[in-house]
């Protein structure tokens, strides 16, 4: 343990290695620990042509966020560097922004948190120069803003997963009304091409038809399959051709062989376990 | 680099578990390097995996020759199957003799007989006078008492001849023994040879002498003297061959008298030939009573004379038979993996010869047999016919003077007469031993006739011990007991008989006693033979009370379990005296509700638990009555593993009252909701799916009452919270029921739609429970928290068709198709397979009240042993179905104990690699669907998990173990299971008292690399911990019913949310081990290729570090970075992170 230290120490002093083109760096809880994690923070960039919905030059790209450090915790810690406009912190990287409406809180509960990486948004392209020569090591709970963990993190995660009913009857109403409307939408506009022949003539059937079609599925197609499989079957002779004889003779021979050789594996496989001695 | 190499097959746990490690077989290193040897061969198991069988279309339809036809025409008369035949032919192999080793024994036969005849003689002496025995032999016999008429000397035998099995070519592999009758001289025996031991004492004598000269000879490695089948009057020589060859064979000499010297009509078993006057010192009484009989001892005497006879009828009828052989030898092995073979009395090989052979007589055997049938035809006539009823007889001849089976009936519980119809061959085997073989033969004959795959494993391999076997196990210790038990029961013409060997003359009568006494109880009561011991010819023959102990073991009947009363007569009656003399003090006068006056016995037991060792009750009441052995000397081992799921404060019960209380307010809940008014559509079914509902929870839940002083609240949502300054609120689990919705055109057709829809039933369900009956709820998207009575339920609500839903994809044609996704996988699981399980497992509680004590114990071992989180309840639950549905060879367990056991045999044993497990839960799969999903199964066994369970609901996909466990994971378990079993029979079957029964639940923690050690304040369920701490902190917790306003804190238990958030944040780089149950430790181990140095990749930068290595830069993990996490992430919950440093490098 001890040499270890001391190689800590010596890493300390000399630059800290980061791979090309990221710079690495030191992130620690608080002022306690000893060891630091390492961000490589690198300029938010994507080749021609590949869309992104981030904004180039403003974005800087974060690798490696630990589990403890939160978006505002991040924007804290960066916000030296210059204004940040927006942290998102995500699982892996992706190229896009996640769907901007927000997802609901009540039917997608926040997954815990792994390490992570994390796009953050400055308001100048200044903030990610700033921001890619800091030095670090950054705190994540400092005295005047202390992050929870353990305990009291766990206590306030039970205290926001007790939900409110209330709010939760309005989400589910809007949601439901928008639904309908859009179903109701749909229906009139299906009523109102049921019939009527479309440029070329033709004319789409549909279930409510006063006639009902086969649906189109695929459990559907198979049952119909099957069917006519059984139709032909009962249609041919068995055993009634000498040929058909020695046939179904020679498949019975075939069946039997090749259990002989299963159950010979088998064999084969308990000797070699020694399976057969009895005690 | 990467952690140290030593450590446990664990290690290799890292992310490849896609398919089945090498490392699951202890044998692997042989099966590879048998594949690379023989490469060519098709189909040879590569790794112990069986892989389906490809044969080209030409091998499999080419012409036939008449030599394969043949053969496979035999086979299908011969044998059920060509496995089985191939099996039993493998098995033939592993136990006959070989050829070589034939002729060295044979060598060393006539060796033997050289060196015997070379023996000098002595001069005649009396028998009382043994001061020419030389000091370094003592007499093979118990001279009690010393005095005896008669003279002896000793010549050279007049004959030497081999007996027994070895001529037969029956004998079995290990412990062959060569079975050598010396014909005494006629000099040596005078008339009346045959009266008061002194035969027997002549025979030691002759013995005595012969060792001693024998034991000079380099020829010999060792000389010993044993009994001949544990019969205490006939000691026999052994003879050990010396140099290499000492295991190879063990010569027994038996002496015996010169053809026609004893005239038979004596020896029959009216018979007496030990006067009581001389046995007992005293004159015989005066009043002219006739001496008792004397049949076993007469029967000794008896086998002596007949040992060259029943060797000649046995070469007769099995003399070129080969099947017949075959199936003696196979006989033989059935019999000893069911410890039925040895000791006196036992069901010997000889026996089983014997019986072929009266079955040949009678025609029910053929010689052309194949050994499979002979042992199919031997067990059907032990399974259908009673010899303790009808006795047989192998003599045909009507001769007058031979005596009538009856008269054998009155002195032996067995009759099976030989040839000559004077010898009762069963003399020894008592009526309990008789009937286990009836028990087994019948077993057997289920399982053949069930046409399980697996026939041949479980009736011929599968050991049988009597604690495995035997729901409750109890040790009488010291013998010397029995001694006074023999004067209580007045057994003195018993102690005659047996020549003062007390142990075997009680065991029947103490048997018929306990039989008597369980009753209804009882199936089934054996009870261990004396062990046959072998001593040195320098010391004293061992005394009787030395022959170890005696065991017995109890297979109860679980409906007659459940009664805590015997009744009696009526007290007017005659019997009623009986009853009362019967069971003495605790008989007492009951007036019953019909208004019946009887004698009855009430038991003192309240719950399932202690009515499962009734009994125990009455077996130490009994012997203390009636053989005067006091309770101390009754070593029970019924019920001791109870205490590991016995509740905190309850130690009368194990916990099924307490689930029973669980399982009846779900009841009541589901009426309220069914009869709830109110809601837009109706419930149309309400199913349990927690394992509180199918009895299978450890500790299961009390009602809880929170003290409101001791929690946060939370006043507008009406519920309690954990305070940060207290220690953590007990834990309340919520039970998860799951209720349908009745289907209906109302219903959206879109996934996000149904979800909205069901929170709104949710939100409506919590507004209707506590408007109408007043409940305490709590409701959220997805679920609804009812506080009823204390106990509280997670209601969620289903629609039927939503996985469906799920499933639906529309291919660019239009066509709609139906594909398995994750969402719909898991929601299939949670609302359609998991209440299904639930119900069946129920039922199975209902059929067999001991499988929730088994599913629990089950996993609380599992869990004990850190493995918990791996293995999904279900997958444990069913693995303890497994053991009541398929209990071949044994019956379904009716104890917690004998459960347990045959659970850790199954899992340290199952051959998860090739086989599934199948559950034929309702017996809902017939025999060909089975075999149709074990040979599918081996076609497509990649595409399964490394544990496969089959039920019938789930007959594809063995969902319960589809994420897990790993094979390394699996691999641990089956080691530490074959290492606790070991040890834990061993506990149960030391009739000094078990030691510490939780030896086998604690876990081994010096695998581990890095030890987070917890804090108890923070554990919610410290108490539970297998070594329950004296004390603990306050849970807040009243100890009655107070108000119950606000909704307690559920499900919080920091020790799963820290480890929720170790595995999401290190999950890549360590495993994680913890026992739910109140452990204090978690176990970390990392992954070794984690640790191997790699490029730097941006989508895996988690927890890592770039270092220079080399001059290249590579990412490692950072090790002191992480571990200072540990302690950051359960800030207040870990007191202390030992990292065994010495254990890894970085």
């Amino acid at each position: 343990m001890v040499a270890r230290r001391r190689k800590r120490a010596a890493r300390n002093a000399e630059e800290v290695p980061s791979p090309p083109g990221y710079s690495a760096i030191p992130i620690k809880f608080s002022e306690k620990q000893q060891a630091s994690h390492y961000l490589y923070v690198r300029e938010h960039r994507v080749r021609e042509g590949t869309k992104s919905s981030w904004p180039q030059k403003r974005t800087l790209f974060v690798l490696n966020v630990p589990p403890y450090c939160t978006e505002e915790c991040l924007s804290r810690l960066l916000s030296p560097c210059g204004p940040v406009q927006s942290v998102e912190l995500q699982g892996k990287p992706e190229l896009t922004e996640s769907s901007k409406e927000p997802k609901s809180k009540f039917f997608h509960p926040k997954p815990v948190p792994g390490f992570q990486v994390a796009y953050v948004v400055f308001q100048k392209p200044n903030g990610v120069s700033a921001a890619l020569a800091l030095k670090g090591p950054l705190l994540v709970s400092t005295e005047s803003h202390p992050v929870k963990s353990g305990i009291h993190k766990w206590i306030s995660d039970y205290a926001d997963s007790v939900q409110d009913p209330e709010a939760l009857r309005v989400e589910v109403d809007t949601f439901m009304e928008a639904y309908d409307k859009k179903i109701a939408e749909e229906e009139a506009k299906a009523k109102e091409e049921e019939g009527v022949p479309d440029d070329e003539g033709w004319v789409k059937v549909t279930r409510r038809g006063r006639r009902p079609v086969l649906p189109r599925t695929e459990a559907a197609s198979l049952r119909v399959l099957e069917r006519e499989k059984r139709k032909r079957a009962r249609k041919e002779l068995l055993n009634f051709y000498a040929w058909q004889h020695r046939e179904t003779k020679m498949e019975h021979l075939a069946q039997l062989r090749k259990k002989f050789e299963e159950d010979k594996q088998r064999i084969e496989l308990m000797r070699a376990q020694r399976k057969f001695r009895p005690y | 680099m990467g952690p140290a190499p030593a450590g446990a097959q664990l290690r290799g746990a890292a992310g490849d578990a896609e398919m089945m490690e090498p490392a699951l077989e202890g044998t692997v290193k042989e099966g590879k390097k048998e594949s690379s040897k023989k490469h060519t061969v098709a189909g040879s198991p590569v790794e112990g995996l069986l892989k389906p069988v490809k044969l080209s279309r030409a091998e499999l339809y080419k012409e036939p020759t008449s030599e394969e036809l043949n053969c496979l025409r035999e086979t299908e008369s011969l044998f059920h199957s060509s496995l089985l035949r191939l099996q039993v032919e493998e098995l033939l192999k592993e136990v006959r003799l070989s050829e070589k080793k034939k002729e060295r024994i044979d060598a060393f036969l006539w060796k033997v007989n050289q060196r015997i005849m070379r023996v000098p003689s002595t001069p005649e002496t009396e028998l009382t006078d043994q001061t020419w025995l030389p000091a370094g032999v003592r007499v093979p016999l118990h001279q009690v008492p010393y005095t005896v008429k008669g003279c002896f000397r000793f010549l050279p035998p007049a004959q030497i001849t081999v007996v027994g099995s070895y001529l037969l070519g029956t004998c079995i592999r290990p412990d062959i023994n060569v079975d050598v009758a010396l014909t005494m001289p006629r000099e040596i025996l005078q008339d009346k040879d045959g009266l008061n031991q002194r035969y027997f004492r002549k025979r030691a004598l002759y013995l005595a002498h012969l060792a001693h000269h024998l034991a000079q000879d380099p020829l010999f490695d060792s000389v010993h003297f044993s009994y001949t089948n544990g019969c205490h009057l006939k000691p026999l020589l052994l003879l050990r061959p010396h140099g290499k060859d000492e295991h190879l064979v063990t010569v027994r000499l038996h002496p015996c008298p010169p053809p026609d010297f004893f005239r038979p009509c004596r020896l029959l078993p009216s018979k007496n030939n030990v006067r009581s006057a001389w046995y007992r010192g005293q004159s015989p009484p005066g009043d002219g009573s006739p001496e008792p009989p004397t049949p076993h001892y007469n029967t000794w005497v008896l086998q002596d004379t007949a040992l060259k006879s029943h060797v000649q009828l046995l070469s007769t009828v099995l003399g070129s038979a080969l099947g017949l052989k075959d199936g003696v030898v196979l006989l033989k092995v059935w019999l000893r993996q069911r410890e039925l073979d040895k000791g006196l009395g036992g069901f010997s090989g000889f026996l089983v010869s014997m019986l072929v052979a009266f079955l040949v007589s009678t025609r029910k055997i053929h010689n052309t047999m194949s050994g499979y049938q002979v042992l199919r035809s031997v067990l059907q006539f032990l399974a259908t016919t009673d010899l303790t009823v009808n006795g047989i007889s192998l003599c045909f001849s009507s001769d007058p003077s031979l005596p009538a089976l009856a008269d054998f009936h009155q002195a032996f519980p067995v009759v099976f007469l030989d040839s000559s119809g004077r010898l009762n061959l069963c003399a020894d085997v008592t009526a309990s031993t008789y009937h286990q073989v009836q028990h087994e033969a019948r077993l057997s004959m289920v399982l053949l006739d069930s046409k399980a795959e697996d026939g041949f494993q479980l009736l011929l391999m599968t050991p049988k011990p009597m604690i495995r076997a035997f729901d409750h196990v109890l040790h009488l210790c010291p013998l010397s007991r029995l001694q006074a038990a023999c004067h209580r029961l007045k057994l003195w013409p018993e102690l005659q008989d047996h020549g003062g060997d007390y142990v075997s003359a009680t065991l029947g009568p103490l048997t018929t006693l306990l039989e008597q006494g369980l009753g209804s109880r009882l199936h089934l009561l054996a009870h261990s033979r004396p062990a046959v011991s072998e001593w040195d010819i320098s010391q004293d023959p061992p005394k009787h009370r030395d022959s170890g102990t005696l065991t017995l073991g109890l297979l109860l009947r679980p409906e007659g379990l459940t009664s805590v009363l015997e009744l009696g007569p009526e007290a007017d009656q005659p019997e009623a005296a009986d009853f009362r003399q019967f069971w003495g003090s605790r008989s007492e006068l009951r007036r019953f509700q019909d208004g019946a006056i009887r004698e009855a016995v009430v038991w003192e037991a309240v719950s399932m638990s202690q009515k499962r060792l009734i009994p125990h009750q009455v077996v130490t009441h009994l012997l203390a009555l009636h053989a005067d052995i006091p309770e101390a000397c009754v070593h029970y081992m019924g019920g001791l593993l109870d205490a590991l799921i016995q509740g905190l404060k309850e130690t009368s019960s194990t916990g099924e009252e307490a689930l029973a209380a669980a399982v009846r307010c779900y009841d009541e809940l589901s009426r309220l909701l069914w009869g709830l008014e109110g809601l837009p559509l109706t419930v149309s079914a309400v199913q349990g799916a927690h394992p509180v509902l199918r009895y299978t929870e450890v500790f299961p839940p009390t009602p809880v009452w929170p003290a409101y002083s001791f929690h946060e609240h939370l006043r507008e949502r009406a519920s309690l919270l954990p305070r940060p300054d207290k220690p953590c609120p007990a834990y309340v689990e919520p039970m998860t029921v799951v209720c349908h919705l009745e289907g209906s055109g109302q219903w959206p057709q879109d996934a996000e739609a149904i979800q909205r829809v069901r929170a709104a039933f949710q939100l409506r369900l919590a507004e209707l429970l506590t408007q109408q009956h007043g409940l305490q709820c709590r409701a959220t998207a997805t679920h609804t928290d009812v506080l009823k009575d204390g106990f509280v339920f997670r209601i969620r609500v289903a629609y039927q068709r939503e996985p469906q839903v799920l499933k639906e994809m529309q291919s660019p044609e239009g066509m709609i198709s139906l594909r398995d996704t994750p969402a719909s996988l898991s929601l299939e699981k949670d609302t359609k397979q998991m209440p299904l399980l639930t119900s069946a497992l129920h039922g199975l509680q209902q059929q067999h009240p001991a499988f929730s004590g088994v599913a629990r114990l089950a996993k609380r071992w599992v869990r004990a042993q850190l493995l918990g989180e791996e293995f999904t309840d279900e997958s444990l639950d069913l693995v303890a179905a497994a053991l009541f549905l398929h209990p071949e060879p044994f019956t379904p367990p009716s104890s917690p104990q004998v459960g347990f056991l045959r659970f850790l045999f199954l899992v340290s044993t199952f051959d998860w690699k090739n086989n599934p497990l199948i559950v034929n839960l309702n017996n809902e799969l017939t025999v060909e669907e089975q075999a149709e999903i074990r040979s599918g199964f081996l076609a497509t066994r990649t595409q399964f998990p490394v544990m496969v369970i089959i039920t019938p609901q789930d007959r594809k996909n063995s969902i319960w173990t589809q994420d897990g466990p790993s094979p390394q994971i699996l691999q641990q378990l089956m080691v530490l299971a074959a290492e606790a079993l070991p040890i834990l029979e061993k506990q149960l079957m030391d009739p000094r008292g078990p030691g510490d029964i939780r030896t086998v639940f604690r876990p081994p923690l010096d695998m581990y690399d890095v030890l987070i050690r917890l804090s108890p304040r923070h554990i919610p369920r410290h108490r539970q911990a297998v070594d329950s701490p004296a004390a603990s902190f306050c849970r807040g917790l009243l100890s009655e019913p107070g108000p119950l306003s606000l909704m307690p804190v559920l499900g919080y238990d920091p020790p799963q949310l820290y480890l929720a958030q170790l595995r999401e944040a290190y999950g890549d780089l360590a495993l994680f081990f913890y026992d739910q149950h109140g452990g204090e430790v978690i176990g970390v181990l990392w992954k070794p290729t984690s640790f191997q140095p790699h490029p730097f990749k941006a989508s895996n930068t988690k927890g890592r570090m770039v270092v220079l290595q080399g001059g290249e830069l590579v990412m490692v993990p950072n090790v002191e970075a992480i571990l200072e996490d540990f302690a950051i992430l359960g800030e207040g919950l870990v007191r202390a992170v030992d990292a065994r440093s010495e254990r890894w490098t970085v």
